[in-house]
């Protein structure tokens, strides 16, 4: 059983509660829950694209790979181009393969966590799969939950589902496995949604955790329920926890709700907004690109003079 | 039956009778020493005490619907007693037995008293006459008990000659009773033996008839209780039920079960079945023997008299079990699962759990999933059981029994803790198990504390309930997150967004926020039954005679009384749902406004403060008393009427005004006083003078006036104190006024002539002084030893700022928003709060808006188009045959899958979807194929907006790339083969856009109707139809847009020519001509017509104008415009001329080019667009549609696909 601390550090970073975990304090050093603690940490400054802190964070000469793995994650995200990172985190994949390693099976398994993140954004499906070892009978929930997040995102929800069915056999009942199915019921749809909206209803009820992320999230899953006007009121809320400041999900949810709703003016105020401030965000960038697209389409079409009468 | 419920107790003497009142929660209990005792058992009190009787009483009884008691003692005497509270007391005795009596009884309703004696006889009485008026002698030993059958004319006996005997008493009814006492031998005639049944081997001690069924029971010391069954003919034993060992005291049916209990000397209560005779449930005593036993009339209450006092039980729980989601409430009766409907009031059954546990007790809880639809009940029979069932989806025919799929299992308590996850209490090993939903253990807890119940405590908690204590249990982590003190909780509830909750023990309530971190505790000397939260946030609670509330901050009160409990399940506005003992539904409707009141004070909502003042009668000194306890004297005094209280009111909030009012009418002087003290203290010196005044005090009053330096004041003061003939004040006025002439004559006056002189003489009044000094008789050289005082130097201060006619600053808190608010008069005029003025104004606009809709809906019937045409088409061509499976084999590595755009564009042949699903090649081929659209440049925000709001996304880890979501038209559609994509632009939305821009036409605003107008057309090409009725929507709605856009571009035509060209004449008319010809709907019909009216006349067209002006009577316009139109008939009639010479032929078909805008005779060649339909003139085929500028003129298209 682990400590309630570093449970509750778990629990937050999964229900994406990033902010309170990068205010929490570090154990002390000689206590087992340091490295653990530092490690989700760190996770928390990086999802929260705070990437020099880690730096400060981690020890240059950490001998505690799983550490190792977040500081070069941090350089990946940090870095545009980042090959160099991922050269590096492939080293410590093989690197924990070893006999002689010095590593728990844990921090092995966060090492292929990470990296496996890291190869997923690199396009690196494969890879990434093999890395957190999927279809095969490694006993990591996180490993699991990343590996079914890639299955969705490449439209694979079938092998999703399998990789969790599997996970189940093994998987405590906890925190991470709900999560997992309720995003596989985000993209199947299954029963309305009915999974994820219970799973994100129960934790926005959930009193030692609280999360924006949580409200969007269950914001999210009205919008895809068709409940457009509590999605809205769920991604105000977001906002207001977060003192009026919009993440870059939230606005982007926002402004698909806006667009779904009534006054369809806010939608374009809320775009020009979600644009400017997050250009790299994948809404804003697919809306682009097909903006480009179309303009490319629409001159495909000849155009005849106007009609205009001649006497 | 594994539970006797005890609800009172009482130690006294040994009971030897009882009686329960019929209504009241009353009991009457004989006592061996004498004395009778009348006890409110629900309260727990001695109500009164009836000691006349000397010796033990046995008998007692209650009349079932008169306040009557009557007694039968071992005085031989039987007493009758009235009941009521203000005049207890005997009003009469009953003489005539020979020995102990041992029962009484009411008739039911003949105004008759029975009784049995030791004297072996039983008694009938009529209580008007006080006359015995029959005696029944047969027995051959003690008659123990003698009782009327509930209906018939029957009575039945038993008695120590081991028998028991059934009387016909129906020859009482036909004769009147005999009024000379003593003739026995004449009552004999009226009642006669119907049976005796013998069968007892020992002396039989009470027999009863069942209240229904032919049935009698019989309790005798032969330790048995024999049930005998009788017909019109005889009567027989049926069966005994053995069990006692030692004698039976007494036995009665259950007024609403098939069961017996029974009591006896072998200090036990018993229950038997009675259609099996075989003992259902045992309640021992240690010490005492039972001697009688009395039940209910209506509930599920009994009374055992003992050695030692007696008890009050029931034999089940009444509570029913229930839980509420949103807003039904799912509940048992009569062991079956119900649903209610609060809104509808619908309440159906919906499984049956007859099966479940012991058929005599109902289910104690039932916990509710609304995820699964499945109910978690649990029974305290067999130890405690817990049941799993789904109820059935439908539920025609016959319910569904919970044994047939429920899973069962062992447990005290058990509770949903997640959407799949429900956990077990079992309390004797104290572990809490947490299951799956196929009843699978997942995980074992060891509760941190001994806990009896377990209820859901939010989120992956619990809350544990001990005998101390309640504890917040987490249950992934294991931990206690917090603990309160309280004691032992019995239920709980959430208020409804899981902020709140509520923990209900015997006696208190803790109120608690959802982290325990905050609580108050409330206390109750009545027992607690039940609570539900008021959607305000108030705890709405019953006991056993009240609805009360609870404020968050601990404050409570009584809101109603309540003749029976109540199970609260819903509080909505003034509607109290609750279920009542039986379990059935029912409302109570409750007056809020007392802690709705006290709920927007606590809150500093005082809009709702002020509305609930102005709009309810909220009076009373305890809304007065709370209100000044709670610091809002200013409130308060709204309330108050008694002037006294007003004014100590207004006094203690400063309100001077309201305070002055007041002091007026009672007019006292403490008042003045402290009015004054008031005043000054706040700066109000106008007040205070007014309150000096008001008691004279002079002194205070000048003094007043010098300090606020008004002189004149002064001045009056002086002539005040003349005429009152007091110098000294007459002096100190004229000191503080500086009037030196005042001074010295006051001084002459009062004969103080030195004074006087010297006054005069040192402000260099010389003329004075000598005048003093002759008065006086004097010279000044007599006056030579007084030494030279020198010239006053002593100034009277002066007057820096005149604050006479000035109010000090006031101190502040006089200005309260009540004060504003109650100032400013609105007190009557009570709007209600949250209604802003936006609403007001947006009243007008709303009317209008829904005289359009109406308009609409009334007029698409009348447009006569052709929708068969375009509506069928093409759907073939786009949707090719989509796959139903997935081809792939599963575990093909991490082959990426099938987008679900690529779904939604196999599954539809609507542009719009396509957009949405970001194919945009295929959508304007769509669009092109449908539509004839050629001009794609101004539908770009269409296909951007589109695309975008149909997309959402979210990650659900950190760090990695979010995934998108697709939001689906139906989100209850999950299989791929059928998915679309969300309607983004929907057909209503459309239309209101349609209304919005027929506003801006009766607005004319030409321009921006026709802008809207052409938006209506975009959007329309981005609908996907459903149904055939929407296709035929679309179309008109396409219609409707087209005729507008082109009347409107024909007026707009119009003006333009009117102002560039103001020569055309000609044309001007043609086009104002054209506009009427567009069909729009009335009221637009009406502006068309008038203004062609109007520019006809003004061309001189008169007889053309007068055609207009027919059309437009046939249009019903309003009175006004009508009679200008006649105007204009009349002028044409004596006129009937045009001026200008116009190609309109208005008899003849025509469409309008809307190119060209003139007219295309029914005939001629045209063209169309293939979109809109709009008719051109054939040069302009090719071209580009001016109208909508989307298509290309005459384009082929195969219009709008078939719906799906």
């Amino acid at each position: 059983m682990e400590s309630t601390d570093l449970y509750s550090v778990k629990q937050r970073f999964f229900l994406g509660a990033y902010k309170s975990l990068v205010e929490q304090s570090l154990p002390d050093e000689s206590s087992e829950d340091y490295v653990p603690i530092l490690f989700y940490k760190a996770r928390a400054h990086i999802a929260l694209g705070d990437t020099e802190t880690v730096t400060s964070l981690i020890p240059e000469d950490t001998e505690n790979l799983a550490l190792k793995a977040v500081a070069v994650f941090a350089n990946y995200i940090s870095s545009p181009t980042g090959d160099a990172a991922l050269e590096e985190l492939r080293d410590l994949c093989v690197e924990i393969e070893g006999d002689d390693v010095d590593a728990s099976e844990r921090e092995k398994g966060w090492v292929r966590v990470v990296a496996g993140t890291a190869f997923a954004r690199a396009s690196e499906v494969e890879e990434a799969l093999e890395t957190l070892g999927a279809e095969s009978t490694t006993e990591n929930a996180e490993a699991v939950a990343v590996a079914v997040q890639i299955y969705l995102s490449i439209h694979r929800p079938d092998l999703a589902r399998k990789e969790f069915e599997r996970a189940k056999q093994w998987a405590e009942d906890d925190l991470l496995l709900q999560l997992i199915e309720s995003s596989i019921g985000l993209v199947i749809g299954k029963d309305s949604y009915l999974d994820a909206h219970s799973f994100y209803t129960e934790q926005i009820a959930n009193p030692s955790v609280s999360s924006p992320h949580l409200l969007t999230a269950r914001g999210v899953t009205r919008l895809l329920r068709g409940e457009v006007q509590e999605a809205k009121s769920d991604l105000e809320e977001a906002v207001a926890q977060q003192g009026g400041q919009d993440d870059a999900e939230t606005l982007a949810a926002r402004v698909v709700a806006a667009g779904l709703g009534t006054k369809r003016g806010d939608a374009e105020e809320l775009w020009s907004q979600l644009a400017s401030a997050h250009p790299e965000h994948p809404l804003v960038t697919a809306v682009n690109g097909k903006a480009v697209e179309f303009d490319d389409l629409a001159i495909r079409f000849k155009v005849p003079p106007l009609a205009i009468p001649t006497c | 039956m594994s539970v006797m419920l005890t609800k009172f107790e009482s130690k006294s003497n040994r009971v030897k009778g009882l009686a329960f009142h019929p209504t009241q929660p009353l009991l009457a209990a004989s006592l061996h020493n004498g004395s009778v005792q009348l006890w409110n058992y629900r309260m727990g009190v001695l109500v009164d005490r009836f000691e006349e009787h000397e010796g033990p009483v046995r008998a007692v009884a209650i009349h079932p619907s008169r306040p009557l008691l009557v007694t039968g003692g071992d005085d031989y005497k039987i007493k009758v007693w009235d009941l009521r509270p203000q005049n207890r007391k005997c009003l009469f005795t009953l003489h005539g037995h020979l020995d102990y009596v041992r029962t009484v009884q009411f008739h039911h309703e003949m105004p008759w008293i029975i009784s049995c004696s030791d004297d072996q006889t039983i008694r009938i009485w009529n209580s008007t006459s006080r006359n015995c008026i029959a005696i029944l002698t047969g027995h051959s030993h003690y008659v123990m008990s003698a009782l009327f059958h509930p209906k018939d004319d029957l009575v039945v006996s038993a008695s120590m000659d081991q028998t028991v005997r059934v009387w016909d008493v129906s020859g009482l009814r036909k004769n009147t009773p005999n009024s000379a006492p003593g003739t026995f031998d004449t009552f004999d005639n009226f009642s006669t033996v119907k049976y005796v049944l013998e069968g007892h081997d020992r002396g039989v001690n009470y027999a009863i008839f069942h209240p229904t069924l032919p049935l009698i029971i019989s309790a005798a010391d032969d330790r048995q209780i024999k049930l005998w069954r009788m017909s019109d003919l005889k009567a027989w034993e049926v069966d005994a039920c053995r069990g006692h060992f030692n004698n039976v005291s007494s036995a009665v049916f259950h007024p609403k079960h098939e069961l017996i209990v029974s009591c006896g000397e072998d200090k036990t209560v018993r229950v038997w079945d009675l259609a099996k005779r075989s003992a259902v449930q045992t309640f021992r005593r240690e010490h005492d023997r039972f001697w009688v036993l009395a039940s209910h009339p209506e509930l599920n209450l009994f009374a055992a008299g003992h050695d030692n006092g007696l008890i009050v039980f029931k034999l089940e729980r009444e509570r029913p079990a229930f839980a509420l989601h949103g807003d039904t409430v799912y509940y048992v009766r009569d062991k079956y699962v119900r649903s209610y409907d609060i809104n509808t009031g619908s309440d159906i059954g919906l499984l049956s759990v007859r099966k479940f546990g012991s058929p005599y007790v109902p289910p104690r809880t039932l916990s509710y999933n609304p995820a699964e639809r499945a109910v978690l009940l649990t029974i305290s029979s067999d130890n405690g059981l817990y049941e799993l069932t789904n109820l059935p989806k439908d539920i025609s025919g016959e319910l569904k029994d919970s044994s047939l799929d429920g899973k069962r299992g062992p447990g005290q308590s058990a509770i949903f803790v997640a959407r799949n996850r429900f956990a077990v209490l079992n309390k004797n090993t104290q572990l809490i198990e947490v299951c799956d939903l196929t009843g699978a253990t997942v995980k074992s807890i060891k509760p941190p504390v001994q806990t009896n119940e377990i209820f859901f405590g939010g989120t992956a908690s619990l809350i544990l309930s001990s005998t101390s204590s309640v504890v917040l249990y987490d249950i992934q982590q294991q931990k206690t997150i917090s603990e309160l003190n309280t004691p032992p909780v019995k239920y709980i509830v959430w208020n409804q967004d899981g902020s709140q909750v509520a923990l209900l023990s015997k006696h208190t309530i803790t109120i608690a926020n959802k982290t325990f971190t905050q609580s108050t505790l409330i206390h109750e000397t009545i027992r607690i039954k039940s609570g539900a939260w008021d959607d305000a946030g108030v705890f709405v609670y019953s006991t056993l005679n009240h609805v009360k509330y609870c404020l968050p901050q601990g404050d409570h009160g009584v809101i109603c009384t309540l003749d029976n409990p109540v199970y609260l399940t819903r509080i909505k506005g003034k509607i109290v749902h609750c279920l009542d003992r039986s379990a059935r539904p029912r409302t109570i409707t409750i007056d809020p406004t007392e802690y709705r009141f006290k709920l927007a004070l606590i809150r500093n909502n005082y809009n709702e403060v002020l509305y609930l003042i102005r709009t309810s009668n909220l009076l009373g000194q305890s809304i007065i008393a709370y209100l000044q306890q709670k610091g809002f004297p200013e409130i308060a005094l709204h309330f108050v009427e008694d002037k006294n209280t007003r004014f100590d009111l207004a006094i203690e909030c400063g309100n001077l005004d309201v305070a002055l009012e007041t002091a007026k009418a009672i007019d006292r002087p403490e008042c003045w006083n402290r009015l004054a003290q008031q005043a000054l203290k706040q700066g109000n010196h106008k007040i205070a003078e007014k309150a000096y005044q008001q008691i004279k005090n002079f002194d205070r009053l000048s003094f007043l006036y010098l300090a606020t330096g008004s002189t004149d004041k002064l001045q009056k003061m002086q002539k005040i104190a003349e005429a009152r003939g007091d110098p000294m004040s007459r002096f100190h006025n004229a000191l503080y006024a500086g009037d030196i002439q005042g001074r010295i004559a006051v001084l002459r006056e009062v004969g103080l002539h030195p004074l006087a002189y010297l006054t005069a003489k040192t402000n260099g009044l010389e003329d004075i002084a000598l005048e003093i000094l002759e008065s006086a008789g004097l010279t000044e050289g007599d006056i030579d030893d007084i030494p030279d005082f020198g010239r006053a130097s002593l100034k009277i201060p002066p007057i820096v700022t005149p604050t006479t006619n000035l109010v000090w600053p006031t101190v502040p808190g006089g200005e309260s928003f009540f004060d504003r608010a109650l100032a400013d008069g609105n007190l009557e005029t009570g709007v209600e709060p949250h209604n802003g003025d936006a609403a007001i104004t947006s009243v007008a606009l709303d009317d209008w808006a829904k005289d359009e809709e109406q308009d609409l809906t009334a007029d698409e019937d009348g447009w006569d188009l052709d929708v068969g045409a375009d509506g069928k088409g093409n759907e073939g061509e786009v949707a090719e045959e989509v796959d139903e499976e997935e081809a792939e084999e599963l575990g093909a590595g991490a082959a990426p899958g099938i987008d679900e755009t690529e779904i939604w564009t196999r599954n539809s042949p609507f542009a719009g979807d396509h957009v949405s699903a970001g194919s945009f090649e295929t959508a304007m081929q769509l669009l092109n194929r449908q539509f004839g659209v050629v001009n794609f440049t101004i539908l770009k925000p269409f296909f951007v907006s589109t695309f975008r709001s149909s997309h959402t996304y979210l990650s659900p880890l950190a760090s990695l790339p979010p995934l998108q979501l697709h939001i689906r038209r139906d989100p209850t559609e999950s299989s791929l083969s059928r998915v679309l994509p969300v309607s983004v632009r929907a057909l209503r939305q459309i239309r209101a856009e349609l209304s919005e821009g027929l506003r801006a036409v009766s607005g004319a605003k030409l321009p921006e109707a026709q802008a809207i107008f052409r938006s209506v057309l975009q959007s329309l090409l981005f609908v996907a139809v459903s149904s055939d009725e929407e296709a035929k929507e679309w179309r008109e709605t396409v219609t409707t847009a087209r005729e507008y856009l082109l009347g409107v571009s024909i007026e707009l035509e119009r003006r333009r020519v009117a102002q560039e060209e103001p020569e055309n004449i000609k044309r001007g008319l043609e086009l104002a001509a054209y506009f009427t010809h567009c069909q729009l709907q009335p009221p637009h019909l009406r502006i068309a017509m008038r203004s062609a009216i109007q520019v006809f006349t003004k061309a001189g067209n008169s007889g053309s104008a007068a055609k207009f002006a027919r059309k437009l009577l046939d249009l019903d316009p309003d009175p006004k415009i009508a009679s200008m139109a006649r105007q204009r008939i009349a002028a044409s009639d004596r006129n009937p001329r045009d001026a200008v010479e116009i190609s309109y032929d208005e008899f003849t078909e025509f469409e309008i080019c809307a190119a060209s805008y003139t007219p295309i005779y029914k005939g001629s060649p045209s063209v169309r667009c293939p979109y809109t339909d709009a008719a051109f003139l054939t040069e302009f085929k090719g071209t580009l549609d001016p109208l909508t500028r989307l298509t290309e003129i005459g384009a082929i298209s195969s219009g709008l696909p078939a719906p799906r």
